[in-house]
C-alpha cells in the first residue's frame, strides 16, 4: 500500500511514518511531502493508495489539499486521513463535508492509528460491496 | 516506540523545533512593533502549534502545556479578537524563554518542570475574548450539537454515515435527527443514491452541504441527486442547491512560503574538515610554487600557476561556505534591546543596517557576547532618559543603530547611539581619580585618546554601578576579546550627539596574519594583531627588577620572556625582542630570528593536543616546514600571570 504522509514538520512526518511501519506498512512505499502543493504534485505523478495529511500547513493547508483531491477526477476516490492538533468539532465537520475519510488527533499511538485506518477501510469495503 | 527511534526522533525534534524557536524571538519582537501583521501572527501561532504537536508525540507534557497556552492566546489574536499589548508580549516572551530552557533541558536530558501557573494564567486570553475562533455559524450541524466543541469517534462515524450512508449500519440516521432538517424519507433516498454510486467520499462526497442551509427542498434535493448521478463532480462546486460551504473555523490564512528546500544541512564539523583540506591544498601549492621557481622549468611553472589560481578559487569558495550573514548575530538583539529599554525606562528604536554582510561562522558566535555588551552600554550609558532628551530638544525615543559592512579583508560592525555623547573633560578627571594616570598625562591626551580611556580596565563612568552594564566586566574585557579575535575596537563621540563604537574583525578566523619567528630550530607564528614592534636587544639593556628580567625600552621597563624555554629549546635565548601585548600586559619575547609576516592557514592539532595552553594550531610554511601558531592569550593564566616556563631568572 502506497501512502503519502503530508506535514510541514519533518519530525512529525517521521513519527507518522514510524507508526505506519509499526503497523506493518512497508517503509519503502511511504513517501513524504512538506505541504499541500507538493503533495498534490506527487499525487498527480504517482499512484498512491492513501494520504495522511496534517491540517495546519503553510502554502496549502490539509483541508485545501483534501478539497483539491476531491475536485480532481483522477484523485477523488483517494482515502484521506486528516491529522489535527485539536479535537475541534467545527473543523472536523468541515473536513467531513469536504470529503475526509477519517481524522486523528495528535498525539496518537499506533493503536489509535490502526483503529482509524480500520474504520476507513471498513467503510471503503462496505461501499465497494454495496456498489 | 523503540527507544533508539525515540532518541532519534528527539534529536530531529531538537533541531527542527529548535529552528522554529530560534526564529520565534525575532518574530515576537516584530509582532510587538506591528501587532496586526496577520502573516506574522500566523507564523508565530504556527510555530507554537508545531512545537506542541511534536512535543505531544514525545510526551513532553510541560512543553505541550506551555505551547498550548501560547497558541491559544495567539489564535485569539489572529482572529482579531485581541491585540497583543506589551503585557501580553511580556508573557509570550517569557513563555519563549521557558521554551528555550525546556529545549535545553530536553537536549541535556534533565528534568523539566511544568510551566508556572502564573505564566499560563497570563497567557490565557481575557474573559472578554472568546477563547476559540469564532466559526462562521454552521447553521445546523449534521451531527448532534456540540457539547464542548469536540467530537468523538462515534459522532464522527455518525457524521460520515449521514454524509455517505452507513453501508447498512443501523442507527446512522440518528445523527440527522437533531437538526430535523432532512426527513427520513429524504435521507433514505439520499442514501440510496449514494450507495448506488459507491458510497465513499470522493466518488460522491458532498451532500452534507444540505445541512448548512438547515432545510432542503425537493427541488434542491433533486438537483443534488442529478449532480451525484452525473460526472460525480463536487456538488459544492456545481450544484445550485447547497448553501455556501461553511468556512473551516481555524483554516489558517495562506502564509509566506518557506524557502524551497534547495539547501542541504551540513554538519559544521564536516565543513571545517573541508576547510582544512582546502588549506592543505594551498600549502602544497605554496611548496610547488617555490619548487617551480627553483627549477626554472617553464611548463612546470605554468602548471603551478594554474594550480595557484584554482587553489585560490577553491579556498575562497570553501571559506565562503563558512560565512553567515551578520543578521544571524543581530537577530538576538531586538529582544535584548526591548527588555533592557523597559527595564531602564527608556524609549529606544533599534535600527539594523547591512545584516546581509557575510561573516565567518565562528566569528558570529565569538562576537555575540562583546556585541551584547556594547549594546547594553549604548542603552545604559549612551542614551538619556526620555525627559532629558526632550529637554535637550531631541525626540523622546533614542536611536541605537547596528551597522555592518565589509572593508577590504575586514568586517566592520558599528554600534551607534544618538545619546549624550562623552565629555573628554570628565573622562580626564575620572582617569586621574581612578589613578590611571596623573594630571599632566591626562591633560596631554587628545580628545580621541580620552574616549579610549573607557577601554582601560576598571574604568566605568557610571556614578553608581548599575545592574545593566556596570557589572565589573567593562569595556576593557570587550576590547580584549575583540583583540583576541584579531580585531580592533575604537570609539568616536560627540558631546550631546552620541557615540559610535566600531569593531573591526578579519573576514575569517581560518587565515591568520602572523609574524613568523625562529626560536632555536623551531618556527613560531605570532598573531600579528598582538605584535607591537620588534627590536634587537643591545648589550647591557637587560636588567633585573624585582627578581624579573626586564629590558629598558622607550623609557619603560619591559618584562622579558624566553620563548626558547617555553618551546623547550636549549641554549642561550635569542637577542631579538618581539614586543607583544596580551590584554593589557606588555611582554618582550626573546627569539633568535624574525622571519617576517605571513598569512597562514591555521590547522588544529587534533584532539590529542587540544587544550595545550598558548597553542592555537599549526601551519606549514611555503618551504614545507612546520610552524606552531600561538594563541598568545594562553601565555598567561587566569590572573594574568605569565606561565612559569616563560620566566627568566637573572
Amino acid at each position: 500500500m502506497k501512502i503519502l504522509v503530508v506535514d510541514d514538520f519533518s519530525t512529525m512526518r517521521r513519527i507518522v511514518r514510524n507508526l505506519l511501519v509499526e503497523l506493518g506498512f512497508s517503509n519503502g512505499l511511504i513517501q513524504e511531502a512538506d505541504d499541500g502543493e507538493n503533495a498534490l504534485t506527487m499525487l498527480r505523478n504517482n499512484a498512491f493508495d492513501m494520504v495522511v495529511t496534517d491540517w495546519n500547513m503553510p502554502n496549502m493547508t490539509g483541508i485545501d489539499l483534501l478539497r483539491a483531491i476531491r475536485a480532481e477526477p483522477s484523485l477523488k476516490g483517494l482515502p484521506v486521513l486528516m491529522v489535527t492538533a485539536e479535537n475541534n468539532r467545527d473543523q472536523i465537520i468541515a473536513a467531513a463535508q469536504a470529503g475526509v475519510n477519517g481524522y486523528i488527533v495528535k498525539p496518537f499511538t499506533a493503536v489509535t492509528l490502526q483503529e482509524k485506518l480500520s474504520k476507513i477501510f471498513e467503510r471503503l469495503a462496505a461501499s465497494g460491496a454495496t456498489a | 516506540m523503540d527507544p533508539t527511534l525515540d532518541s532519534e526522533l528527539r534529536n530531529d525534534f531538537l533541531v527542527e523545533a529548535g529552528e522554529l524557536v530560534q526564529r520565534l524571538g525575532d518574530q515576537l519582537i516584530g509582532l510587538e512593533a506591528s501587532p496586526r501583521d496577520a502573516e506574522l501572527l500566523n507564523a508565530v501561532f504556527r510555530a507554537f502549534h508545531t512545537v506542541k504537536g511534536g512535543a505531544g508525540f514525545l510526551a513532553i507534557e510541560p512543553m505541550v502545556q506551555l505551547c498550548h497556552h501560547a497558541e491559544d492566546l495567539l489564535n485569539v489574536a489572529r482572529n482579531g479578537q485581541l491585540l497583543i499589548d506589551a503585557s501580553r508580549m511580556d508573557a509570550l516572551l517569557e513563555a519563549l524563554d521557558l521554551l528555550n530552557d525546556m529545549m535545553a533541558a530536553l537536549a541535556s536530558g534533565s528534568a523539566m518542570a511544568m510551566p508556572p501557573a502564573g505564566l499560563l494564567q497570563r497567557l490565557t486570553p481575557g474573559k472578554g475574548a472568546a477563547p476559540a475562533p469564532a466559526p462562521k455559524p454552521v447553521a445546523a450541524p449534521v451531527a448532534p450539537p456540540p457539547s464542548d466543541g469536540t467530537i468523538d469517534d462515534s459522532e464522527f462515524e455518525a457524521l460520515l454515515d449521514s454524509l455517505y450512508g452507513s453501508s447498512g449500519a443501523p442507527g446512522a440516521p440518528a445523527a440527522a435527527v437533531e437538526s430535523g432538517s432532512i426527513s427520513d424519507d429524504e435521507f433514505e433516498a439520499l442514501l440510496d443514491n449514494l450507495h448506488g454510486k459507491g458510497g465513499q467520499p470522493g466518488a460522491t462526497s458532498a451532500p452534507a452541504a444540505s445541512a448548512t442551509s438547515g432545510t432542503i427542498s425537493d427541488d434542491e434535493f433533486e438537483s443534488l441527486l442529478d449532480n451525484l448521478h452525473g460526472k460525480g463532480g463536487l456538488p459544492g462546486a456545481s450544484a445550485p442547491a447547497p448553501a455556501p460551504t461553511p468556512a473551516p473555523a481555524a483554516a489558517p490564512a495562506k502564509q509566506a512560503a518557506p524557502a524551497p528546500e534547495n539547501t542541504v544541512r551540513v554538519d559544521t564539523a564536516r565543513l571545517d574538515a573541508l576547510v582544512h583540506r582546502a588549506g592543505e591544498l594551498v600549502l602544497v601549492r605554496n611548496r610547488l610554487l617555490s619548487l617551480a621557481a627553483k627549477t626554472g622549468d617553464e611548463s612546470l611553472e605554468l602548471a603551478a600557476t594554474e594550480l595557484d589560481r584554482v587553489a585560490d578559487a577553491l579556498q575562497n569558495a570553501v571559506l565562503g561556505m563558512r560565512m553567515q550573514p551578520v543578521g544571524r548575530l543581530f537577530q538576538r538583539f531586538p529582544r535584548i534591546v526591548r527588555d533592557l529599554s523597559r527595564q531602564l525606562g527608556k524609549e529606544v528604536e533599534l535600527i539594523q543596517e547591512g545584516e546581509g554582510t557575510d561573516l565567518d561562522r565562528s566569528l558570529v558566535e565569538a562576537l555575540a557576547d562583546p556585541m551584547v555588551h556594547l549594546i547594553r552600554n549604548a542603552l545604559d550609558h549612551g542614551l538619556e532618559m526620555p525627559d532629558e532628551r526632550e529637554r535637550a530638544g531631541k525626540p523622546r525615543k533614542g536611536k541605537v543603530t547596528l551597522g555592518a559592512s565589509q572593508r577590504g579583508e575586514r568586517i566592520v560592525i558599528t554600534v551607534s547611539d544618538d545619546g549624550r555623547g562623552m565629555n573628554p573633560e570628565i573622562l580626564r578627571r575620572k582617569a586621574v581619580e581612578k589613578g590611571l594616570m596623573d594630571e599632566a598625562q591626562a591633560s596631554r591626551l587628545t580628545e580621541n585618546e580620552c574616549y579610549e580611556i573607557i577601554f582601560r580596565p576598571g574604568f566605568s563612568t557610571a556614578a553608581t554601578v548599575s545592574d545593566i552594564s556596570g557589572r565589573g566586566v567593562g569595556m576593557d574585557v570587550v576590547k580584549t576579546r575583540v583583540v583576541e579575535l584579531g580585531g580592533t575596537l575604537s570609539v568616536r563621540s560627540q558631546l550631546g550627539k552620541g557615540s559610535t563604537l566600531e569593531l573591526a574583525v578579519p573576514l575569517t578566523l581560518a587565515i591568520q596574519r602572523v609574524l613568523m619567528v625562529r626560536v632555536g630550530a623551531r618556527l613560531l607564528a605570532l598573531p600579528l594583531s598582538n605584535v607591537d614592534e620588534v627590536f634587537e636587544l643591545a648589550p647591557g639593556q637587560q636588567q633585573l627588577l624585582d627578581g624579573r628580567v626586564v629590558a629598558s625600552h622607550r623609557g619603560r621597563a619591559l618584562a622579558l620572556a624566553d620563548l626558547g624555554g617555553w618551546v623547550g629549546v636549549e641554549g642561550l635565548p635569542g637577542s631579538h625582542v618581539v614586543v607583544l601585548h596580551i590584554g593589557h600586559m606588555r611582554l618582550g619575547c626573546l627569539v633568535h630570528e624574525v622571519l617576517g609576516r605571513e598569512d597562514v592557514m591555521v590547522k588544529p592539532l587534533g584532539p590529542l593536543f587540544e587544550g595545550v595552553p598558548a597553542v592555537a594550531g599549526a601551519t606549514v610554511t611555503g618551504d614545507g616546514r612546520l610552524a606552531l601558531v600561538m594563541d598568545l592569550a594562553g601565555l598567561s593564566d587566569q590572573d594574568g600571570q605569565l606561565l612559569s616556563t616563560l620566566r627568566m631568572s637573572g
